[in-house]
């Protein structure tokens, strides 16, 4: 068997160098390359030593580094807006001592079916900042569809506009995990009584993630007193996988319910 | 591979495969007080300090730390020098089979050391990552009220 190399970068050109071998793998956290074999895999690069463990926030942009683990990210948001939608799904995600592990960019690169980074990021349009072979910034939504993007590269930063929006995350959990099987996240822009823009995100559907743009059809342009829950739940038409513990159909109505009821009490609070 | 790092503040040379999680290199080093659980970071049995933060032994390759700082339960009291918060454990009955409590021992010297007062909601949140499967929660929790009042205000230092 082959014995698993480690390399241990000091500056990020020596990290670009490395990204660009085969069958290498960026370690930031770990906890996301644990859940998979290492058998077969010739070498981790150690991210550690590279200075991309920060979060800077402008009054027009945030941008996080992709060392941060989600315990940094909450707490530097902490001292701007500890509302901000990705504090609102961060501090519920995993647990203590694993936020304190669990890096932004192994996230972006893992996308588990259970994350509850993943909503909010593409719901804020946000963009990484790739080194390697691709090199460049890109929106998430397109990291994460195109599979080429992420080969031989490595992601360094995360960044997005803060726009005053209005948000909300939404986390459904079975009693058996305490991963979540659904979540929501919403934006919403409000301009005196009606909703001027909206972004809505489920992640842990069937294709990973569905923006639910029926819903924001809806919602845009129309007065806040004219919003029906039971409107929105019927368009809601989801499409999960299913497993051992969650039925799609139930799964899919539940979206619904809880789509609606979390989007009345965000415009009427 | 053969590395240092400074475990409870002594610096110790440990010998590990380049695929082992700390929670076996420490586990094979001596360190039994750090305990094997769940190996999914769900459990918090084997929760350390690393540089100051508590996380999953078991959720970390022992070769991503080389050179950092490590501390278990034995680093801040023993069986003849007892940490305020280990006392307080014992005196709020806190401790049945005492699988889950070098974790939620250490989980709560961090918490004390960033927090001194901390509400119920804080204390519930920062031992959100151990479980307990004997005692429940509450003599827990009164434990750890019990340390932070006996620590005072200037807490940990």
């Amino acid at each position: 068997m082959k014995e698993l190399n480690w390399n241990y970068p000091k500056t990020l050109a020596d990290a670009e160098k490395l990204v660009r071998q085969e069958n290498v793998l960026p370690h930031g956290g770990g906890t996301g390359l644990l859940l998979r074999n290492l058998t077969g895999v010739d070498g981790l690069i150690e991210l550690s030593q590279l200075a991309l463990r920060s979060v800077n926030v402008t009054e027009n942009e945030v941008e996080i580094g992709s060392l941060c683990t989600y315990a940094d990210v909450i707490s530097e948001l902490k001292k701007t807006d500890p509302e901000h939608i990705l504090a609102q799904c961060l501090r519920h995600s995993a647990n203590t001592p694993l936020r304190n592990r669990i890096t932004i960019g192994g996230s972006i690169a893992m996308f588990p079916p259970w994350s509850d980074l993943m909503g909010a990021l593409i719901a804020l349009d946000a963009k990484v900042t790739l080194i390697g072979e691709n090199s460049g910034d890109f929106p998430v939504e397109d990291y994460v569809k195109d599979s080429n993007l992420c080969k031989n590269s490595l992601i360094t930063a995360v960044k997005f506009h803060n726009s005053g929006w209005r948000s909300a995350h939404y986390r459904e959990i079975r009693t058996k995990s305490d991963m979540p099987v659904f979540n929501h996240t919403v934006l919403l822009k409000v301009e005196a009584d009606k909703i001027s823009e909206s972004r809505i995100i489920v992640v842990g559907t069937a294709s990973k993630f569905t923006r639910l743009t029926a819903v924001e059809d809806y919602l845009n342009s129309r007065k806040i007193d004219e919003i029906k829950p039971a409107e929105i739940e019927k368009l809601v038409n989801l499409k999960f996988a299913g497993s051992r513990i969650d039925d799609p159909d139930y799964s899919n109505i539940k979206a619904g319910i809880e789509l609606g009821r979390m989007i009345v009490q965000m415009v009427r609070t | 591979m053969d590395e240092m790092f400074t475990v409870n503040g002594k610096n110790r040379k440990f010998t590990f495969e380049p695929d082992e999680r700390l929670l076996h290199t420490l586990r094979n080093h001596g360190f039994s007080e750090v305990k094997n659980g769940c190996l999914e970071g769900e459990c918090g049995a084997c929760l350390i300090l690393l540089d100051d933060k508590p996380v999953n032994s078991c959720q970390v390759l022992t070769a991503s730390v080389i050179g950092r700082d490590i501390k278990t339960v034995k680093g801040i009291g023993n069986l003849h020098e007892p940490h305020i918060i280990q006392e307080a454990f014992v005196e709020a009955g806190a401790v049945q089979c005492g699988f889950c409590t070098p974790g939620m021992v250490l989980a709560s010297f961090a918490l004390l050391k960033e927090n001194p007062n901390p509400s119920e909601t804080e204390i519930k949140n920062a031992l959100d990552g151990n479980l307990c499967r004997c005692t429940g929660y509450v003599k827990i929790i009164e434990a750890v009220k019990l340390a932070a009042e006996r620590l005072g205000n200037g807490g940990m230092e």
